[in-house]
């Protein structure tokens, strides 16, 4: 632990004199002294770190990369997740509705088999897989789950968002003059033969296909 | 046409579930031997081995792209007739092109399905059939 130079040892000695002596005003008065030194110290690196902070984002060019990154990369980031939000919850639609569709077929074979001899052999089977059935749906609980967690991230960066574009447009730069990320055609081509996934955000689904048809018109021409 | 349901079958997907979904789809098709390979830098020693008759993979994976795959195989005197199908959630035109151009024999964008990978595995042993009476 560091001590600050202006607390005099001096001054600490008269309080514990002061406080032994039971002087209570003084006391206080020395204690004051002391904690006051401490705020306006604080007080002064506080506002170093402000000056500091101005100065590093008055010294930013408007295309730097954290002001970029402030302006497309989180929405780009909400984008996305809502991308998996939707993806998600539409998968989970879509078991449940076959899981309930197949329970409905299950019960029916088991209505047309009243009666049969083969009812006590085939009805446990049909139990079984009514009951696989229903572990099935239950799994889907998982959207619940990880859909409060998108959600609550994707809060989180539209705060953050917020807060960044406060922030660059204290500092006297202009939001709205931050440009467009541009990208080489060589590191575009670059990014293109690792992949880029999904096209799920509104810019990257330029120059992408729709649909199975729209790929299959395009070998087709190509004689695959 | 009839196909033979006894190939082997290699799926490459870095993804678990994805590669689950190919093999599940392809059993119902009537195939019965796959291998898994979770990068094509781990199938491309499988490959190399010509065990071989039919490769499905992802394009994006961490070590070795399934276009590089591709291109392995292709450049390979023995193996690059080895048919290839790519099941990729990659659907840009300039990548379909270019996929194209490495030689591959079919594209299938994510999420698809079971229908159409019937439709283009029927289509690629077609062909490869065709070729093979010509």
């Amino acid at each position: 632990m560091t001590f600050s130079t202006d607390i005099h040892v001096d001054k600490v000695r008269a309080l514990l004199q002061a406080m032994e002596a039971g002087d209570e005003r003084c006391t206080v008065e020395i204690l004051d002294d002391i904690t006051q030194i401490r705020k306006s110290e604080l007080h002064q690196q506080l506002s170093e770190l402000t000056k500091n902070l101005h100065q590093t984002l008055d010294d930013l060019d408007v295309d730097t990369p954290v002001l970029l990154h402030a302006k497309h990369d989180l929405p780009d980031i909400t984008e996305r997740l809502q991308y998996v939000l939707n993806e998600t919850q539409k998968a989970s639609d879509k078991t449940l509705g076959s899981s309930e569709n197949t329970l409905g077929l299950l019960e029916e074979v088991g209505t047309m088999l009243e009666g049969s001899d083969e009812v006590s052999k085939i009805q446990p089977l049909l139990d079984q897989a009514s009951q696989e059935l229903t572990n099935i749906m239950l799994a889907q609980s998982f959207q619940d789950l990880t859909g409060q967690v998108l959600n609550r991230v994707i809060l989180i960066v539209t705060e953050l968002e917020e807060s960044l574009k406060a922030l660059i447009e204290r500092s006297r730069h202009d939001y709205d003059a931050i440009p467009q990320k541009t990208q080489s055609e060589a590191e575009q081509s670059a990014e293109h033969e690792k992949g880029v996934g999904p096209n799920v955000t509104a810019k990257s689904k330029l120059d992408a296909v729709e649909s199975q048809a729209d790929v299959d018109d395009l070998l087709s021409d190509l004689g695959i | 046409m009839q196909i033979n349901r006894d190939m082997n079958i290699l799926v490459v997907d870095d993804f678990s579930t994805m590669r689950r979904i190919v093999k599940n789809l392809l059993k119902e098709l009537g195939f019965s031997k796959f291998d898994e390979a979770d990068d094509g830098a781990t199938a491309w020693p499988m490959v190399q081995s010509g065990k071989y008759d039919f490769i499905v993979s992802d394009w994006n994976m961490p070590q070795m792209t399934g276009i590089d795959l591709l291109r392995h195989v292709r450049a390979d005197e023995k193996l690059k007739d080895t048919p290839f199908l790519l099941i990729t959630a990659e659907a840009k035109r300039s990548q379909i092109l270019e996929a194209a151009q490495a030689g591959v024999d079919g594209y299938i964008v994510k999420p698809f399905t079971a229908a159409t990978l019937n439709e283009k595995i029927q289509k690629i042993f077609e062909r490869v059939a065709e070729k093979q009476n010509k």
